[in-house]
């Protein structure tokens, strides 16, 4: 039986009140319009992370992304996230953002292509509205412009 | 989604929704373990066609340690306390 996290993040945020779960206002369902063999692949983390060289996210209410070469070349990435599980993945981000292994799976064939970019933000914001209503559509615009055709959420 | 929090991906309705029972912050396995990643990776990516509907979560079968261990709850707890 999988574990359960909410009782253990309710546990650790008391006294303050549980975290709460939004789910999008509107259906989020997208047919899949190609094989993923032919498919354009991006990551989405919202680990906050970043390269080096790009601007840090602020904690804890910092609704800004960057985008992130899918290069696995392009440099060391950092997380920013002030999450306390992030002692390991810090050590080593790929276990959350598996930009080595979806350069690998492009090699391979297993996906048509690399996005150039993936995509990284803040999660756990409690500003739902401005996720649904500002962050993500500045990111689907960027996927769109690139031609994504499947994205990945990853959740920090 | 590739997740690996069940009850919290049950509670919000995401296309497609792939559970690994890995602990949190580890979804594409253990620091290093390249090999593994990317056989997480493939896995999530070839259930693609298999979701039918919003709010559907598919397990991947991916389990942390090999002899089907859960000890490592009790370290990720004591890990996310740190998180107060």
């Amino acid at each position: 039986m999988a574990l359960e996290y909410l009782p253990i993040m309710a546990q650790n945020s008391a006294p303050k009140p549980p975290r709460v779960l939004v789910s999008p206002s509107k259906p989020a369902w997208c047919p899949i319009a190609k094989p993923v063999s032919e498919s354009r692949v991006a990551l989405l983390s919202s680990a906050a992370l970043r390269l080096a060289h790009q601007t840090p996210f602020i904690p804890r209410e910092d609704s800004s992304y960057r985008r992130v070469p899918s290069d696995p070349g392009a440099g060391e990435i950092i997380i920013d996230h002030h999450s306390g599980i992030g002692k390991v993945p810090k050590q080593d981000p790929e276990i959350v953002f598996p930009r080595t292994a979806m350069a690998r799976l492009a090699e391979k064939g297993t996906i048509g292509a690399l996005a150039p970019f993936h995509f990284s933000f803040m999660g756990g914001l409690r500003e739902h509205t401005k996720i649904e209503n500002v962050l993500a559509p500045a990111i689907v615009n960027d996927l769109k412009q690139a031609q994504v055709d499947l994205a990945l959420l990853v959740p920090y | 989604m590739i997740g690996t929090a069940h009850d919290i991906m049950s509670k919000v309705t995401s296309p497609r929704a792939a559970f690994v029972d890995h602990p949190v912050g580890r979804t594409f396995g253990p620091p290093h373990d390249r090999p593994r990643n990317e056989i997480v990776l493939a896995k999530a990516l070839a259930e693609v066609p298999y979701f039918a509907r919003a709010g559907e979560i598919h397990n991947l079968g991916c389990d942390w340690s090999p002899d089907g261990s859960r000890a490592w709850e009790d370290d990720l707890r004591a890990e996310m306390s740190h998180d107060r």
